[in-house]
């Protein structure tokens, strides 16, 4: 009741009740404040006192695991978790019944004042109103001033709010075509088939002619180049030490290197591995924001564009006859890693997801496989992605979002180096010197018996992967005979001796082959009525690594030397 | 005067002809039923905001345990701490903050959990070790003798993967099925 | 056999990090040899929600404790019995339905349900939000007088309320109408319930709550034992569509039975301002100015809407962000570009379900387009408020005789109490003529 007026006639009784009103008021608001606090002292010791007993608690727990047998501390353990334990309970307790006292506390004092101030009220004494036509003409104009400054207040918070940044995250997918990536080992899916128009059609590296740039890498690997936009990566090693590259893929500048250690890799003798192998087989992946590698003892690192390492992850040293070989594959932000060792017999292969960002396992398959030097690839089969590995003895492949295992077949043996591809609507692997299988890929579980269409022996690689178009599917062994067959009759068309040696795997650009030996000769080929030699070029340098097709360009990684093949500005339209 | 009056009356049958189709057309869109908070166990990751974000002092959520789905594991990773002393009952080797979960020897290798509902706070930390490790048997749910209904609900507005949402009063749990993989 | 088995997890606990939301059933169903029977699922499905029919219960609370309300302010005219139904609402839709749901936040459940065909709305929240508007809509704000929780609390503790200039008040009031526009905005995006988020009184209804709430609550009661009903006038958003309806009201509140005296104590007596005096005659040229002045205002008004509607629409960045969705696709993509170290709750959730963030930049792409269109309507109606306030503070009307401000008379019945001619008319004071 507003009034500011003068005193008033109270009767005796009111005057008799007003002071217990307020002292009901004063009691109702004293033990409101005591309970608040007393509510407040129950929150803070929830909050900070009892998180720190927590954290405590697990810290003795872990104490505990180095020394199992001391009793005192298991004493401590289980008293301290029993306080935790009942102090919770009671503290949630006080906090509920708290609620309701605060309550009625607020209820009596707010009854006390309004008791009280119902007994002293005053009898109200308004002034009466003279002229009242300026004034009300002020008010509306002062009104209007208010509500226009209340307009200039919110238009002028609403053009700051604008002014904050935020995060435009439309812009952020990297806008490379898919001639400008080859970004795992063969290129994308694997196939070693390049999309990539204008490629070099002359170079000498004797001359130097046709070549853009040659860099030494500081550490051999005969791991292959990948390219993504403007970089080019590999890695390298030494028995000590590994590392990945990042070259500028225009002027060949070592943009940065980064190194890649970790205790589960570290071995008490050097890694035996042998010298065909390395220590730097396996060929990095990137995403085009960032690139992992993996090493011969087990050592994966991953590094973001720039060269920052995000994350280290020692898998352990895998038993491997020749040395770790197999490459990465990559799904969305998943880095695949065919971890296969020993012999089916020790159960110690398995296929694992990494995630890109942080370097966690994301899921991880048990594979019955032994030891192989393939590598896994990541192709759309049907509507959906299918991650297909070549092992000894099963083909399987998995969900690669999951690891599922989709399907397998038994039909290799050991010693297995070239990869399986997916072409032509099936999926093609090779046991080293003894066979071709084509299986066909809808299947599920064991499909052995059923989804193996056919299998050829002639002409079969040991070490180089094959390549096909679609319809024609390429064999290269390592001493030089090139073999060609039909996918759909699986009949063998031409055979083709070049009489070179070749480690590196052969790749179709366009309509022609590109053979890379080892003596570092590119033998470029037409194959669509039999074999015709189109161009030999020479490089100078042993290879063993295959090449990237990207950008008009290709990379070619020599034993000591990265070399770009291609003309002066970048060739993409 | 009149002019005013006409249109301020008119202005009045308007809106109450307005109110009048919104009603009806809120009635047509209506559920005849009420909807209740409820956590879909198949998107929830047990990140453990359930505990911490119900407006109650000890939150609605509580976890379930369906036994269908159970493995009866010995070493059960949503009752034991991630590096537990031993592998006994002993409270210091649980992961339990409140000690809900109760193992019992079934027959050998098979042990029984089971939740003391009072005690759990859904927390969600055996969830996450189930979900990790195990078969995913326990799961949280909301308590509908507890949840207030609330119109928006704290949880369901801190959930990392959207697990939270509103379902019929008539079915107001979502449980585990032992044939869901 | 101990150790290597704490080994084996303790190997084992980085795969837990990753708390993979679908758990595959690794371990097969064990096969029991001694006749063991597998105990049912918790038997949580005996707590089921509170019945609908307690719901349906609520709404003929709701829809009588309106009734009552109206006839108390209109016929009967008694504050004693107003103020008895108000504490009746006050304990029964405040504390013992912990105020939700209420017409105040049915705002939001029905604007979701406009832009939103997976919502479903119950019928009981539609008739919570449309009751109290029909009867306001005939009898004035009678919902704010005795029926409201919130409206309640605060006229409790209205022990000494100072009258706010009346500049003040219209500028505050813009405040309740940006409210409601924000909170449609953010209701239909489906971004939050905002006006649920901050009701400063929930948390009193509950006896526990978030520590800021609390103090917002005990905040604004402070406030209002110096400012009558401070939410009411200036932040409630369901206020100003009930000050709208309400000025159009067939019956309204009267202070006097027959004839004014002019002696104000119906003004000296409401603590929110709402008797307004009779109006003088305009100074000359007053009318030429105001006109002029109208049309101005008028004039402006486009613009104004546009303006504001433009910049409600450029907003779009910063609004947006209420969402979960943009929140989520700005982390994602911070951390993929490797601007922020880490993870987060929620993105590890998105990783794990393998969606594509491709997708998830379109579908934050699409909502950050509903805020830029509801940018408009928000600003465009914020806009429009500004420039029909100035406007009928342009206008005046002529008042003979103190009266109730038709808009902003929340029908507690103070006023009626002090009028000496209704005291009169109710046998409470005796008529005298002259002298005393």
């Amino acid at each position: 009741m507003k009034s500011n007026s003068d005193n008033n006639t109270e009767s005796k009784s009111t005057s008799l009740r007003y002071p217990t009103a307020v002292r009901i008021a004063v009691v109702g608001g004293v033990f409101s404040v005591i309970v608040a606090a007393l509510l407040a002292v129950n929150y803070v010791q929830r909050t900070v006192f009892d998180e720190r007993r927590i954290a405590e608690l697990d810290r003795l727990k872990i104490e505990i695991l180095s020394r199992p047998n001391d009793e005192q501390l298991m004493g401590r353990i289980r008293q301290l978790d029993l306080e935790v334990r009942r102090d919770r309970i009671r503290r949630v307790d006080f906090s509920r019944k708290g609620g309701w006292l605060l309550a009625a506390g607020l209820v009596v004092m707010v009854v006390g004042i309004k008791w009280a101030d119902t007994l002293r009220r005053k009898l109200p004494h308004p002034e009466l109103r003279g002229d009242v036509r300026a004034e009300q003409v002020t008010e509306a104009t002062w009104a209007r001033r208010a509500v226009t400054a209340g307009l200039l207040l919110l238009g002028a918070s609403a053009l700051l709010l604008t002014l904050i940044p935020q995060v435009d995250f439309v812009k952020s997918s990297f806008e490379v075509g898919p001639d400008e990536v080859w970004p795992g080992f063969r290129g994308p899916g694997g196939v070693g088939v390049g999309v990539t128009t204008n490629v070099p059609v002359k170079w000498n590296g004797g001359t130097g002619e046709g070549i853009l740039w040659k860099k030494k890498v500081p550490l051999r690997g005969h791991n292959s180049p990948i390219a993504w936009g403007d970089r080019v990566f590999v890695s390298g090693a030494d028995a000590n030490e590994r590392q990945v590259y990042c070259f500028d893929a225009d002027s060949g500048d070592l943009l940065w290197r980064g190194g890649v250690e970790t205790e589960a890799g570290k071995t008490s003798e050097p890694l035996d591995v042998m010298e065909d192998t390395g220590f730097a087989a396996p060929t990095c992946v990137t995403d085009g924001k960032r690139v992992c590698a993996i090493f011969a003892n087990g050592d994966v690192g991953c590094f973001d564009y720039k060269g920052k390492q995000l994350w280290t992850r020692g898998l352990g040293v895998p038993e491997s006859a020749y040395g770790y070989a197999s490459s990465l594959a990559m799904y969305r932000n998943l880095v695949l890693i065919q971890y296969d060792q020993a012999t089916e017999e020790d159960e110690k292969s398995k296929m694992i997801a990494l995630n890109v960002l942080s370097g966690q396992t994301v899921w991880e398959t048990k594979r019955p496989v032994g030891g192989a030097w393939t590598s896994p690839i990541v192709d759309k089969v049907g509507g959906s992605e299918q991650l297909i590995t070549c092992g000894d003895p099963w083909v399987i492949a998995y969900n690669p979002a999951n690891g599922e295992e989709l399907w397998r077949a038994e039909c290799m043996g050991d010693d297995l180096a070239p990869s399986p591809i997916y072409a032509g609507g099936l999926v093609l692997a090779i046991e080293s010197n003894v066979k071709m299988v084509a299986i066909r890929p809808d299947g599920r579980g064991d499909v052995t018996k059923t989804h193996i269409l056919w299998m050829v022996e002639d002409g079969i690689p040991d070490i180089p992967s094959p390549v096909s178009n679609g319809e024609l599917v390429f064999l290269l062994t390592s001493d030089g005979t090139l073999t060609c067959y039909r996918l759909t009759d699986h009949a063998k068309l031409w055979e083709q001796d070049l009489g070179t040696g070749f480690n590196a795997s052969p790749t179709i650009v366009g309509n022609r082959l590109y053979l890379l030996s080892e003596k570092g000769v590119m033998i470029i080929a037409e194959f669509a009525e039999g074999y015709k030699e189109a161009a030999r070029y020479e490089l100078g340098e042993e290879c063993h690594a295959s090449p990237a097709f990207v950008s008009g360009r290709i990379y070619i990684r020599g034993l000591e030397n990265l070399y770009c093949i291609g003309s002066t500005a970048s060739q993409e339209p | 005067m009149t002019r005013r009056r006409f249109l301020r009356d008119s202005l009045w049958g308007t809106c109450l002809a307005g109110l009048g189709a919104a009603g009806g057309y809120f009635w047509g869109r209506s559920h005849k039923q009420d909807t209740v908070w409820q956590i879909d166990p198949y998107t929830c990751v047990a990140c453990g905001n359930c505990a911490t974000y119900c407006v109650l002092e000890e939150s609605a959520v509580k976890c379930v345990h369906n036994h269908a789905v159970c493995g009866y594991c010995r070493i059960c990773f949503g009752f034991f701490g991630p590096e537990p002393h031993d592998i006994t009952e002993a409270a210091e080797n649980q992961l339990c903050p409140t000690g809900a979960i109760n193992r019992k020897l079934i027959e050998d290798p098979y042990y029984e959990y089971t939740l003391d509902e009072k005690l759990c706070n859904g927390c969600g930390k055996c969830v996450k070790g189930c979900n990790a490790f195990g078969n995913g048997s326990l799961f949280l749910q909301v308590r509908h003798d507890r949840c207030k209904n609330c119109n928006d609900c704290s949880i369901a507005a801190a959930c990392p993967s959207g697990a939270f949402r509103r379902v019929p009063a008539d079915k107001p749990y979502i449980l585990k099925r032992a044939d869901h993989t | 056999m101990m150790r290597s088995s704490h080994v084996t997890i303790a190997l084992l606990f980085p795969l837990m990090l990753t708390g993979i939301a679908s758990a595959a059933e690794r371990f097969p169903p064990p096969e029991f040899e001694t006749g063991y029977e597998l105990p049912p699922v918790t038997n949580i499905t005996q707590a089921v929600p509170r019945g609908d029919i307690y719901e349906y219960l609520d709404v003929a609370v709701l829809a009588a404790a309106l009734a009552l309300s109206s006839y108390l302010v209109l016929k009967k005219r008694s504050r004693r019995w107003i103020y008895t139904l108000m504490i009746f609402s006050l304990l029964y839709f405040g504390f013992w339905r912990k105020g939700c749901v209420c017409p105040i936040g049915a705002i939001q459940n029905v604007v979701l349900s406009i832009f939103d065909e997976t919502y479903a709305m119950p019928i009981t929240v539609t008739l919570f939000f449309v009751l109290p508007l029909v009867f306001t809509l005939f009898f004035g704000r009678t919902f704010c007088a005795a029926v409201c929780p919130l409206g309640a609390m605060q006229d409790l503790v209205a022990l000494r309320p100072i009258s706010i200039p009346a500049w003040l008040e219209a500028g505050l009031r813009l405040f309740a109408y940006v409210y409601l526009a924000a909170a449609v905005l953010f209701a239909a995006t489906g971004s939050a319930f905002i006006i649920c988020r901050y009701d400063p009184f929930v948390s009193f209804f509950r006896l526990s709550g978030w520590f800021n709430i609390l103090v917002l609550g005990a905040c604004i009661l402070l406030i209002g034992v110096f400012v009558g009903r401070p939410y009411c006038r200036f932040l409630c958003p369901y206020g100003v569509i009930l000050r709208q309806l309400s000025r159009l009201s067939k019956r309204r509140v009267t202070i006097t039975p027959d004839e004014c005296i002019k002696c104000r104590l119906c003004e000296d007596s409401c603590p929110f301002g709402a008797i307004r005096e009779p109006t003088a005659e305009w100074p000359a040229g007053h009318y030429v100015k105001s006109k002029k002045r109208l049309g101005l205002l008028i004039a402006i008004l486009p613009v104004l809407i546009f303006v504001f509607g433009w910049l409600g629409s450029e907003l779009k960045g910063i609004a947006s962000r209420a969402h979960s969705t943009v929140r989520l696709a700005d982390r994602v993509h911070l951390e993929d570009a490797g601007r922020v170290e880490g993870t987060t709750n929620a993105s590890d959730a998105f990783r794990a379900t393998g969606k594509d963030v491709e997708q998830l930049n379109a579908e934050a792409s699409g909502i950050i387009a509903q805020f830029g269109t509801g940018g408009w309507v928000f600003g465009g109606f914020v806009g429009l408020v500004i420039g029909l306030t100035l406007i009928s503070l342009t206008v005046q009307r002529k008042r003979t005789d103190y009266e109730a401000d038709r808009g902003s008379c929340l029908a507690c019945g103070r006023c009626f109490e002090y009028c000496p001619r209704e005291n009169v008319r109710l046998k409470r004071l005796k008529e005298t003529v002259g002298g005393d």
